[in-house]
């Protein structure tokens, strides 16, 4: 009866305010749930399931790695199990055999000799080998998170030593989380291996650290000043609404000219992309022709407010003049 | 499904907006030095509040996020200071300090436990499996190479700080592309407009 940690999949999760389900969610929604909140940061309360509660007691009490010390972490292992699909249980061969276990100390009080509780236990490792249930990884990942000990069962067959099970929990977390960058990063979901996998995520993590060099290159090279273009983009842009709630933020007194027509909003209503390997090769063309363009302009960039600035502009000024030059001689 | 493809643009749009405040903050600083800034003077500072602006809307709540501030303290740059502080405020400026110190700590112990591991015997097992996992640390090491404050991690961290750390990147790629292609836009048009 006991051992309700139960293998999961094949449950649709629709909750998203659980870890486990966060593994089970498609792609974008997963890594939008990630950004929302701070991730890791807060560990996330299970949905309680309404599931037998004295099954979860007597399963709680029959975990592998449970201490001597009862009371706290039966309270404690009630928010893991009450995640497990309880009704699986039953289908539990395990259940003949623990009934005369579990008859005394479901019943009598929580608080039981640890004598008795460690023979409870054995008999719990040797039962895991007949079990046909697979182990439950997100149980594991779960309480790993919030308790000290992971509840893991043995596969059919399989070692059943601590160290072997721990390293299998282990190694099933680093599996799924796997599988979640796997989702974030484009091209990888046909890729099958790890090592593949880890490529291509360092190819798309040097992508995105180049682009944001390049970027910084190009955003350099557009402007004499360093709180560059956002009076001119905000003043040139013909956008058709004006982001109040975003313009707000700033003090008005930062763009001396005039009125302010831009719509950030424009720019920013693009979902969260992550197709950046679409996006970066034509950014980079961008970035390689546009070396030379932005120079020229800054000779029709107006005369900024701040005098201090002119001598800067002026040397700014001479150089795009060459650039002028060179640009035209290409077209 | 659309709902909720709406409800990550809402969110991505507001962790974008966040981090070109801060960035705009971060580089206001720079509007009084009087000193001429050349090219790649300019391409720093961008780039560095760009950092810093990023790295503060995780709210330093992820290990890659502590590790960049403590980077960027540990240049002894006075600009980069006044960054931070525009940025951030002055309290959280401890925290930054704090950071250095888990820092140098953590790296301290990750040399004991590397020196450790290497008095262990090496075995030459040419199994297909051992050359699989040969090839996976590799990567791994490369990995944490790239994620700043990875040497520390271990591997589940490392992945889970990768994953934040590439949505960050993504959502700073993003602004800063917005933010050239306004530029340039608005610049060709004066452009066209002269000529005319």
């Amino acid at each position: 009866m006991g051992f309700g940690f139960d293998e999961i999949h094949g449950r649709p999760e629709t909750d998203s305010s659980s870890f486990t389900a966060l593994l089970e969610l498609p792609p974008p929604q997963a890594v939008e749930l990630l950004i929302k909140e701070d991730f890791p940061a807060k560990p996330m309360p299970p949905p309680i399931f309404p599931s037998n509660i004295a099954l979860i007691d007597r399963a709680s009490k029959f975990s592998i790695y449970a201490s001597p010390d009862n009371s706290p972490d039966s309270t404690a292992i009630l928010p893991a199990s009450s995640s497990m699909k309880l009704d699986l249980v039953k289908q539990e061969p395990l259940e003949s055999d623990s009934h005369p276990n579990s008859s005394s100390p479901a019943v009598s009080n929580q608080s039981s000799k640890s004598g008795k509780r460690k023979e409870r236990e054995k008999k719990a490792k040797e039962s895991n080998k007949k079990s046909q249930k697979v182990a439950a990884n997100e149980a594991s990942e779960l309480s790993g998170e919030k308790l000290p000990y992971v509840h893991v069962r043995a596969r059919r067959g399989q070692a059943t030593d601590s160290h072997s099970l721990a390293e299998r929990a282990r190694r099933e977390k680093i599996n799924a989380r796997m599988k979640l960058l796997q989702e974030l990063v484009p091209g990888c979901n046909k890729i099958s291996g790890t090592a593949m996998v880890l490529d291509e995520i360092i190819n798309h993590v040097q992508a995105l650290q180049r682009q944001v060099e390049f970027l910084s290159m190009r955003l350099a090279a557009v402007n004499p000043r360093i709180d560059f273009n956002l009076d001119a983009v905000f003043a040139a842009e013909s956008g058709s609404s004006i982001d109040n709630s975003y313009l707000g933020m700033f003090d008005p007194s930062i763009w001396p000219e005039g009125q302010i027509n831009g719509s950030r909003q424009n720019l920013y209503q693009q979902p969260l992309h992550f197709d950046g390997l679409h996006q970066p090769s034509w950014g980079r063309e961008d970035d390689t022709s546009n070396f030379i363009s932005p120079e020229d302009s800054l000779l029709s960039y107006d005369s900024p407010p701040n005098s201090a600035e002119n001598g800067a502009v002026k040397r700014r000024a001479r150089v795009s003049q060459v650039a002028r030059f060179v640009y035209t001689g290409y077209n | 499904m659309k709902a909720r493809m709406q409800n990550s643009s809402s969110s991505a749009a507001l962790l974008k907006q966040e981090f070109l405040k801060k960035w705009i903050n971060g580089l206001q600083t720079y509007t009084n030095t009087k000193k001429e800034m050349t090219i790649l003077d300019r391409k720093n500072a961008i780039k560095l509040s760009a950092d810093i602006a990023i790295a503060s809307t995780r709210n330093f709540s992820t290990n890659w996020s502590r590790a960049v501030m403590a980077d960027v303290s540990k240049n002894v740059d006075g600009s980069s200071k006044i960054v931070t502080e525009k940025i951030l405020g002055r309290k959280e400026t401890c925290i930054i300090k704090c950071s250095k110190n888990i820092m140098r700590k953590s790296r301290l112990l990750a040399h004991r436990r590397r020196a450790i591991r290497r008095t262990i015997g090496r075995t030459s097992v040419k199994a297909a499996s051992a050359i699989a996992k040969e090839l996976v640390k590799k990567r791994t090491r490369v990995l944490k190479r790239l994620v700043p404050g990875g040497k520390q991690m271990n591997e589940i961290c490392l992945i889970k700080e990768t994953l934040d750390y590439i949505a960050s990147l993504q959502v700073q790629v993003d602004v800063m592309r917005n933010i050239a292609n306004a530029a340039d836009h608005q610049c060709l048009d004066s452009t066209e407009r002269s000529l005319l």
